[in-house]
């Protein structure tokens, strides 16, 4: 036999082998049949709070015949994980995720079980949630989220100890009063504001909410909708100058870049008295709370982002993740017990579980157990704010589809470290 | 990969004897080895790399993004991939990445590896002591140096002499310099055992021979070690230059990619592509611009270097 023949051959048998897997691969994610028997499958953000998804599934095993089973993907792979699973055999019955763009493309794909059956059949799935809430999992009319673990908006904390012994009574509550601070602070040689800039995400918190108070929450929705030039307006670019000012007052002092809020860095710049404020979601509470008890309860301050002057936003307006969904497979095989699943998201049993480790459901039975929440006064101030928004922005990174993600905080590191102006960032926000 | 070449070559073989090609060639291979003998490497091969390299060019030719099928594009994700600003930038910083891994990383190794094939006292010890980066994951050791170089509570804030505000990783310069000595920590080790078995396999008579002429140690080492290891050094290169192409996790834990795109080289640009824009048409594309480019440039390598022709330093002794 020819060596070389047989190269060749090999060759094109690997090509016709590699093909076919590629269809292979292409022609999966049908067949209700294929899954496993008397089994629902959920695909989990792994982290400390899966303890809770745990019992609540214990409960709902218990007694019934089809069991569900709690698979926990470690949370930084999480979306590159789910996206590689959905649409295949082994997609998750149930899976967890933020509403809005992270299920957006699964529903273009149709993916996903619209819900409003279930909801026809047991109105309190809908009834049962903050309607503010309920609305992110919506999409082209149709319900594709059940509310599940907790509301999560970004706040303003700081430290009290800090702002007591640089004179600074309340924290701020105007733009102004702000600027004001950031100057004392500065002055002090202390930096004013903690930013873990590497992490990116904690960035792009300033600009959700400059933009939402300056220009009030249609523009972005706008953006969302396609229509790029609102980015070009006149209140998106007072919404940048301010956000410079900010930054060129030394706000976030000069190494925000190389911090991290996620290695705890920034926490700890909060924490030690480093830095007087942070702009961080509900979970700093948890976070500063895992690290130093006391000074969780003690020193940690909070309050709502201030509201800005001639500004188009509703000072009571938030952003931050709205909630956390669980949604469906089109394929599962068993709807019936997932719908009953689902039921369990608003009972007594989840609502008290989540608030005992720090979480916040937003259904209507929460408020009676505000009280037995791990700090009742931080719950019932967050619990107010989310009651109270007239709206409640998603974090704008999840409330596009992830294609636009690298895009969007790559562009707002890059304005706060100065490498692109006003102009780039306007270009780069009209790419996507 | 002698394949593409072997056909110009068949005409020569027919008029006598190249290269010491055994006549007997598909006759009785009497105590030659035939295909058969590769037959398990080379399906382990096509399995693992062909075949998903082949995949790879098919999908980069497609739009996917991991939902439904493939669509087919056409040139699509190559006319983009060749206008992205950022793709060009990702080529210069990662031949900047394998130019400056090498410029810091061979001399090093090199003095390290003759320094531990001899026989000093505690050389076994801090041999061993100073291996450990390699036992570690680059996982592991970029959470590491992160922590190190938080700026508020980890060394620049106790050194501002060298770290000034301590945004080390905040600037292109200071992620990249960051980059670079962390490549050092973890490999030079690695690179220091080549040329440690390298420099242990130099005959002693060489030395004797020298001293006799009254070379001292720098001229020997100029004139015996540095020629015998060439053999090593093509090989600790070649490996850098394919360690440097496919360096991510570094990347990935230490700096992000960042500042802004400062540090995207290649291989992280391809990661971003498919799994977090979950572009997959494109990065498989970027995926095989990385595939040609390392062939090429360790085909250079072994041809501009003689590696090819497998001559031994040893000749006559």
């Amino acid at each position: 036999m020819n060596k070389h023949g047989w190269v060749a051959r090999s060759l094109a048998g690997g090509a016709a082998l590699a093909l076919g897997l590629t269809m292979a691969g292409c022609s999966g994610g049908n067949g209700a049949a294929s899954r496993p028997e008397n089994e629902i499958h959920i695909a989990m953000y792994g982290d400390a709070g899966n303890t809770v998804e745990q019992k609540i599934i214990d409960t709902f095993n218990a007694t019934s015949e089809v069991k569900v089973v709690l698979d926990k993907i470690p949370g930084a792979e999480y979306q590159s994980k789910l996206q590689t699973i959905i649409d295949t055999p082994t997609a998750p019955d149930i899976f967890f995720n933020w509403g809005g763009g992270s299920i957006k493309n699964f529903v273009d794909a149709d993916l996903l079980l619209p819900l409003d059956d279930f909801i026809k059949e047991d109105p309190q799935l809908k009834d049962a949630f903050l309607p503010s809430v309920f609305e992110t999992a919506v999409i082209d009319d149709k319900a594709y989220g059940i509310p599940m673990r907790g509301t999560q908006p970004v706040m303003l904390f700081n430290n009290s100890k800090v702002l007591a012994d640089a004179g600074i009574a309340n924290p701020p509550e105007t733009w102004e009063e702000l600027l004001e601070d950031v100057k004392i602070l500065k002055d002090k040689g202390i930096t004013p504001i903690a930013l873990g800039g590497a992490d990116r995400w904690p960035t792009l918190m300033w600009v959700e909410y400059v933009y939402d108070r300056v220009a009030g929450e249609g523009l972005f929705k706008k953006a969302l909708e396609g229509d790029t030039s609102v980015w070009e307006s006149e209140e998106s670019r007072k919404a940048l100058g301010m956000l410079r000012e900010l930054v060129d007052a030394g706000a976030f002092g000069t190494n925000f870049d190389s911090v991290k809020f996620t290695d705890g860095g920034s926490p700890a710049l909060l924490a030690s008295g480093k830095a007087g404020f942070e702009l961080m979601g509900s979970w700093e509470y948890s976070t500063q709370q895992s690290s130093d008890p006391a000074f969780a309860a003690d020193v940690l301050g909070y309050s709502e982002f201030p509201k800005i002057e001639g500004g188009l936003g509703n000072e009571d307006n938030l952003v931050g993740n709205t909630n956390n969904f669980y949604s469906v497979h089109k394929n599962t095989r068993y709807p019936e017990a997932v719908r009953d699943f689902l039921k369990l998201m608003y009972s007594d049993q989840f609502v008290q579980e989540q608030v005992g480790i720090g979480n916040l459901p937003t259904t209507t039975n929460t408020e009676k157990f505000l009280d037995k929440a791990a700090d009742p006064e931080y719950a019932k101030f967050q619990f107010n704010l989310v009651k109270e928004a007239p709206s409640f922005q998603l974090s704008w990174d999840q409330a596009y589809p992830p294609e636009a993600t690298v895009t969007i905080l790559t562009a707002v590191s890059q304005f706060f470290s100065g490498q692109i102006d006003e102009d780039g960032f306007i270009k780069a926000m009209q790419s996507l | 990969m002698t394949t593409t070449l072997a056909p110009r070559r068949r005409p020569a073989r027919q008029g006598g004897p190249t290269k010491g090609r055994p006549a007997s060639r598909g006759g009785s291979s009497v105590g030659r080895p035939g295909f058969v003998w590769a037959l398990p490497a080379s399906i382990f091969f096509a399995l693992f790399a062909l075949v998903p390299l082949l995949a790879v060019a098919v999908l980069s030719f497609t739009s996917w993004s991991g939902l439904g099928d493939p669509k087919f594009v056409g040139l699509k994700n190559w006319e983009a991939l060749f206008e992205d600003p950022v793709m060009l930038q990702s080529l210069w910083l990662s031949l900047l990445f394998i130019v400056l891994g090498i410029v810091t990383q061979t001399p090093l190794s090199i003095l390290l590896g003759v320094w531990a094939a001899g026989n000093q006292r505690n050389r076994a010890i801090l041999s061993a002591i100073y291996f450990v980066p390699l036992l570690l994951s680059s996982a592991a050791i970029s959470v590491l140096w992160r922590a190190l170089l938080d700026p508020n509570f980890g060394l620049p804030g106790q050194m501002s002499w060298l770290f000034g505000d301590g945004n080390v990783l905040g600037t292109q310069t200071g992620a990249i310099a960051v980059l670079i000595f962390v490549g050092m920590w973890q490999f030079t080790p690695f690179h220091t055992l080549i040329y440690q078995g390298a420099a242990r396999q130099i005959p002693p008579v060489l030395y004797q021979a020298a001293s006799i002429d009254g070379a001292g140690t720098v001229r020997q080492f100029f004139s015996i070690t540095l020629p015998q290891l060439k053999n090593s050094i093509i090989t600790s290169v070649i490996l850098m230059v394919v360690g440097g192409l496919t360096t991510f996790e570094t990347v990935l834990i230490l700096t992000n990619g960042g500042p802004g795109t400062g540090t995207t080289i290649t291989a992280f640009h391809m990661y971003q592509e498919a799994f977090r824009r979950f572009d997959f048409g494109t990065g498989s594309a970027i995926a095989l611009v990385l595939v040609v480019i390392s062939t090429v440039i360790s085909f250079a390598v072994v041809r501009l270097s003689g590696y090819d022709k497998m001559r031994s330093s040893l000749e006559g002794l």
